[in-house]
């Protein structure tokens, strides 16, 4: 994070431009969250990304109304494009 | 959009963003994915196989318009409805 | 202009776009426009048992707004020029000079 001490990040796209062929964490709408190497975006944040590995979060409801435990169903994609719409968040992945 | 001048006069199948089902002739479009549809019939999916209710002709705005499909008019013919069983399309969430 | 021109590339691939109702569809990418509308065919639905809407349709139009997600393999994509491209912010028809790109 020494580019943001430096001032070299001036708007929040220089952040995910900084990203760029690096491994992101991304958040997306219908609590998914994604990881994997960026390669592209652009102002409405749509993505490629390589690599990647799906989360979805999902709470089931029983028949009385009562919510299970949460659970994580994965998935892997080898070269995702993202549309930008669904896009909450992204971050850089610091290993 | 001129990918949907390929499908005019033809059967087409549109899924709407509420997930309905409607075939029709297509008759024409306009660049906002307006659709004008004649002998409309929507196909309802459900558990106990598909409804078919007649609609007639029917103009659809564009912005409720998810998928536009060219139907194999053959294959279609093919198919017993009555046998097919499934839950209805999702809606479209952003 | 970007994802429009990567999309162009794409032509004639086999692509799985994965909608927001949960609808996968794979088929071969026919064209694009600058509003990220798909056109597919030769088209097959991902789970078939629970998804049998699209059973006689042969080919489609998809509505860039539906899609969420679109599948490819990693062999049709040149990662380091989509790099290049998303840096410099140009017209990726520009870098990709000497691609295909029709």
């Amino acid at each position: 994070m020494e580019q943001v001490a430096a001032g070299t990040i001036s708007e929040p796209l220089d952040l995910v431009k900084l990203s760029l062929g690096e491994r992101v964490f991304i958040k997306l709408r219908g609590d998914r969250t994604l990881t994997g190497n960026l390669h592209a975006y652009d102002a409405h944040m749509n993505l490629v990304l390589s690599q990647v590995e799906e989360n979805i979060h999902i709470v089931d409801v029983g028949e009385d109304g009562t919510a299970a435990p949460p659970r994580i169903e994965r998935r892997g994609f080898e070269m995702l494009f993202i549309r930008g719409d669904s896009v909450i968040l992204v971050s850089p992945l610091l290993e | 959009m001129s990918a949907v001048e390929a499908y005019v006069d033809h059967t087409v199948q549109v899924i709407l963003y509420d997930g309905r089902v409607i075939v029709g002739k297509l008759r024409g479009y306009d660049p906002r994915t307006n659709l004008i549809l004649s002998d409309c019939v929507e196909r309802e999916y459900s558990l106990e196989g598909v409804e078919m209710v007649p609609l007639g002709l029917y103009m659809i705005k564009g912005d409720n318009v998810a998928i536009i499909g060219e139907m194999d008019e053959d294959k279609d013919g093919s198919i017993d409805y009555t046998e097919i069983k499934a839950e209805p399309l999702g809606e479209i969430r952003l | 202009m970007l994802f429009f021109s990567f999309f162009k590339t794409l032509t004639d691939q086999v692509i799985t776009v994965e909608l927001k109702n949960d609808l996968c569809i794979t088929g071969t990418l026919k064209s694009v426009d600058q509003f990220l509308n798909i056109r597919l065919d030769g088209i097959t639905v991902e789970d078939p048992e629970r998804h049998p809407h699209m059973m006689a349709v042969k080919n489609c139009f998809i509505r860039g707004s539906v899609v969420r997600y679109v599948r490819m393999g990693a062999r049709s994509v040149d990662t380091t020029l989509l790099e290049d491209a998303t840096r410099r912010g140009e017209f990726m028809v520009r870098v990709l000079k000497g691609l295909r790109v029709d």
